[in-house]
């Protein structure tokens, strides 16, 4: 596998496709989170909801309640003008459609009420404003009741994309959906919404303003993760209901329109799909990469050594920026331990997959005796938080920073380029090391930032955020905790103990080419996990 | 004697012009590796070739040198041998991997881009391993603080114990703005690390005056100063200690210096990279180490504005307490808060105080 996502934006909001809506408009239920955040109406970030009322037909789906203002005056030529004129004479056709929660919890409800008067083509714009960690665990549903899972369970044929079948394409999308809910473990996320709003309502929240930063922006970051899919899936439900209509009105432009839509969802899907393995808080930072020998003397070492390069390879092949920040070298071969640092868009998250025990089988090249060896070699990844998170703050009393001395009386006496920096952060015991800057002072500055990257672990894990499981430090990586075995002896083979995934070709992986490893993890140990229905 | 090296006249585009002053034996400063134009072409197997000659080489020192003279051992060696290649190659970044990966199956027909010839790479390297040369003089570069200063032979390397006297310095700045905005001088300036460190704190509130007695050292003072911009801050000047700071007088908020202090009886016992090849006229103090530092302590007091900081640098406790001693007891009405401070290995090595 040579490419995995390469970029991403951020956060995607429910974007409207004017060539199948054109006329009627939907009503997303994912309204606004307060009125200060209203940039423009139509703006496809802002989380208002523009609706657009043509002839009466309105599809509303659900949405708690909110405040409806009528806007003169629209200036959006491409939402004026009805094409179906057939339903502006007829008044038994003006109907409402109404998505509504199926699952209905607090005050979120069902709830429609639009009375533009006839022949109107005003425009009516929606705020409102309600509880996210709700909204989240509120099941959406087409009109008649129909649910993504509704769906998936129906169990519709699947078919190719090119053969026009709405449910073919609505199950493809149904079947994403769940996907994504899998592997953005939504389980977990609505709970840690909740947990978060509960925080957020704390009359004291802000007594302790970092704190307070902190919650409100994983809130907010989550929310509009939730937000991005919660629109997804009811642009599905809408095309749906659409559809539907469409078909009872013997509307074959709409009908055909709606199609479109839901093809062009399903494409969407797969991209969407991808992304959400890389949708962890700390997933789009750099990291660093730790790798330690396991017992077993020089081979392991040697071992440790090529993993590390194995890293290096790699993270080169992604276009990350790499550097090699502390080493210890083995007495005869290999490294003790080495820290590596990769620079760029999500290194962290893809990283991540590789925490664990890496095992090789060979004929060690150390061993006189020819004799065949298991050695191991520890793997840990630490985010390197970036400026829009909050950082643990050190204090500087509270670091012992040790300097290699050359021994002997120092200054002008010796000339050295060893000038390794150890940094011991009291409180706690942990330490970073760095010897690979040329300047003592280059050297401090590197190791301070690895060890700001420990303790932002440590606390992270403290908080039993999510990649928790990803952060561990070298420390609590058990050796039982075996990730991947590398055969090189009696056959070749590299396997990947999660996924069963495995290559015939451990010097191409050894190479760096371990994406294959990275995206099955993702995908298959994800997937498998129990978080979602 | 001012040569009016600084300011307005000190260089007319990249190149250094020293010819000013007649008077002046001129000295045109080394450019170091990693700022020459990558010119020379090598096939990538070549090069592995001599990285793996160097490597074997290497590792053939073990700890020789570490039992001889206190010198490097083996694994530090390599890893001023990735350096060499770092500053030599025109792209580093993408070629250090395949050299260190012998899995690799790479085009070994490549070209790389070089800053000098293959053959010179082998001999620097003979020069590092056989002759001892330091590392420093071999890249034409030392890395000290956030700086990259070019160095040469003639001139002292700058030591890491020495970045301290820019952290007292900015701490005294910081809490004293008046001291920031004046005059501040370097006595012996050498590489001009310290003036560079003090120049980028006080900015262009302040001014720095870097003298040095050796030619060499002004020269590549001068350069240093120059590649970091540093022109309208730093002058450097050439002459001995107080000698071409007379126009100051009694005006600087700051002396610093790190002059040379090794007793005359240790320079034939340093280690090999320090004693064959940086230059004495850096290191050797007189007898007790202490010629320099006593004569900068007895004019500091004239050369100081009130309220002037200073800082010199030591050869350790002895140097500390006597230059303290010394002060007290004669010039005790000159100078408070007379101290002495640790270096990073917890030795004593500078003594500060203020003027009266
Ligand atoms: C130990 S080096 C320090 C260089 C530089 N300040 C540093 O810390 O890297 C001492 C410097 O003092 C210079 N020097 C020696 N005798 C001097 C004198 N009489 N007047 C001025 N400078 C002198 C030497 O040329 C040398 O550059």
């Amino acid at each position: 596998m040579s490419s995995l996502i390469l970029k991403r934006p951020r956060y995607r909001s429910l974007r409207f496709c004017q060539t199948t809506c054109s006329n009627t408009h939907l009503l997303s239920p994912l309204a606004s989170i307060s009125e200060t955040q209203i940039k423009s109406p139509y703006s496809s970030n802002s989380y208002n909801s523009l609706l657009f009322i043509p002839n009466q037909k309105i599809l509303v789906s659900g949405f708690s309640s909110g405040l409806l203002e009528s806007i003169k005056d629209p200036t959006w030529s491409h939402f004026s003008g009805p094409k179906h004129g057939q339903f502006s004479d007829a008044d038994e056709k003006d109907k409402v459609l109404a998505s509504g929660f199926v699952v209905l919890k607090r005050n979120v409800s069902g709830f429609a009420s639009v009375l533009p008067p006839r022949g109107d083509k005003g425009l009516v714009y929606l705020r409102c404003s309600c509880s996210y960690s709700t909204q989240a665990a509120a099941e959406l549903s087409t009109s008649d009741g129909l649910t993504v899972d509704g769906i998936v369970a129906s169990n519709w044929t699947i078919f190719d994309e090119s053969e026009g079948d709405w449910k073919s394409h609505a199950a493809a999308i149904a079947q994403s959906i769940q996907v994504i809910k899998r592997r953005m473990q939504w389980k977990k996320l609505t709970v840690r919404l909740e947990l978060l709003a509960v925080q957020l309502d704390k009359p004291d929240l802000w007594d302790d303003p970092v704190n307070a930063g902190r919650i409100s922006r994983e809130h907010g970051s989550l929310v509009s993760k939730i937000k991005e899919v919660k629109a997804f899936e009811q642009q599905l439900l809408e095309h749906i209901d659409m559809i539907k209509l469409a078909r009872e009105e013997g509307d074959a432009e709409m009908e055909s329109e709606s199609l479109k839509a839901l093809l062009e969802m399903r494409r969407n899907s797969k991209e969407k799909e991808l992304e959400a393995l890389l949708s962890g808080e700390q997933d789009s930072c750099s990291c660093y990469i730790e790798v330690q020998a396991g017992a077993g003397g020089t081979e392991s070492m040697d071992w440790a050594k090529m993993v590390i390069e194995m890293y290096k390879s790699w993270a080169q092949r992604r276009g990350y920026k790499v550097s090699l920040v502390d080493e210890m070298p083995g007495d005869i071969a290999g490294i003790k331990r080495a820290t590596i640092k990769l620079e760029g868009e999500y290194a962290f998250g893809y990283a991540k997959a590789e925490v664990g025990v890496h095992r090789l089988v060979r004929i060690s090249p150390f061993d006189s005796g020819k004799r065949r060896h298991t050695s191991f070699a520890a793997v840990a990844v630490i985010p390197i938080l970036g400026d829009g998170s909050t950082r643990v703050q050190i204090n500087e009393s509270d670091l012992r920073i040790e300097r290699f001395r050359s021994g002997g009386p120092g200054g002008q006496h010796a000339n050295t380029t060893e000038s390794a920096v150890r940094i011991v952060h009291i409180p706690t015991g942990i330490t970073a090391t760095s010897q690979n800057e040329r300047s003592q002072h280059m050297n401090k500055a590197s190791a301070l930032e690895v060890l700001q990257s420990r303790l932002d672990q440590l606390e992270m894990t403290r908080q039993a955020q999510m990649n928790a499981q990803h952060t561990q430090s070298l420390t609590e990586i058990s050796w039982g905790n075996q990730i991947r075995t590398y055969v090189l002896h009696p056959y070749r083979m590299v396997k990947d103990l999660r996924t069963n995934y495995e290559v015939s070709d451990p010097d191409s992986v050894l190479d760096g080419e371990i994406d294959g490893f990275i995206l099955n993890y993702f995908s298959a140990c994800l997937d498998k996990e129990d978080d979602y229905p | 004697m001012n040569l009016g090296l600084g300011r307005a006249c000190l260089f007319s585009s990249c190149r250094p012009i020293f010819s000013a002053s007649a008077s002046l034996r001129t000295v045109k400063p080394q450019i170091p590796l990693f700022l020459r134009p990558p010119t020379h072409s090598a096939s990538l197997l070549d090069v592995k070739k001599w990285h793996e000659w160097a490597k074997n080489l290497t590792s053939s020192v073990g700890s020789s040198f570490v039992e001889f003279d206190n010198g490097p051992d083996s694994s530090l060696l390599c890893r001023e041998l990735n350096w060499l290649l770092e500053d030599a190659l025109e792209n580093h970044s993408s070629f250090h991997f395949p050299l260190s990966c012998e899995r690799d199956g790479s085009d070994h027909d490549e070209n790389v881009l070089l800053r000098t010839s293959l053959d010179d790479l082998y001999s620097l390297w003979k020069q590092r391993i056989e002759e001892r040369r330091p590392f420093q003089y071999i890249v034409g570069c030392e890395h000290w603080r956030d700086l990259v200063l070019s160095v040469q032979e003639g001139v002292l390397i700058p030591r890491p114990e020495t970045e301290k006297i820019i952290d007292l310095v900015g701490d005294i700045v910081s809490n004293n703005e008046e001291l920031g905005q004046g005059i501040w001088a370097d006595v012996g300036t050498g590489s001009g690390a310290i003036a560079i460190g003090i120049g980028r704190i006080l900015g262009s509130h302040g001014r720095v005056l870097a003298t040095d007695l050796s030619p060499v050292a002004v020269s590549v003072a001068s350069f240093n100063v120059q590649r970091y911009g540093l022109q309208s801050v730093i002058e450097v000047r050439q002459g001995s200690l107080f000698e071409p700071l007379k126009d100051v007088e009694g005006e600087l908020s700051g002396i610093v210096s790190n002059p040379p202090y090794i007793p005359s009886a240790h320079i034939s016992g340093l280690q090999a990279e320090v004693g064959r090849h940086e230059p004495r006229i850096a290191l050797d103090g007189g007898a007790g180490g202490m010629d320099f530092l006593l004569q900068l302590c007895n004019g500091a007091a004239a050369m100081l504005k009130p309220g002037g900081f200073f800082a010199l640098e030591t050869n350790g406790e002895e140097h500390c307490k006597f230059l303290i001693d010394h002060m007290q007891n004669n010039a005790a009405r000159s100078f408070h808060n007379l101290n002495i401070v640790n270096d990073f290995a917890g030795m004593q090595r500078f003594v500060i105080g203020f003027r009266q």
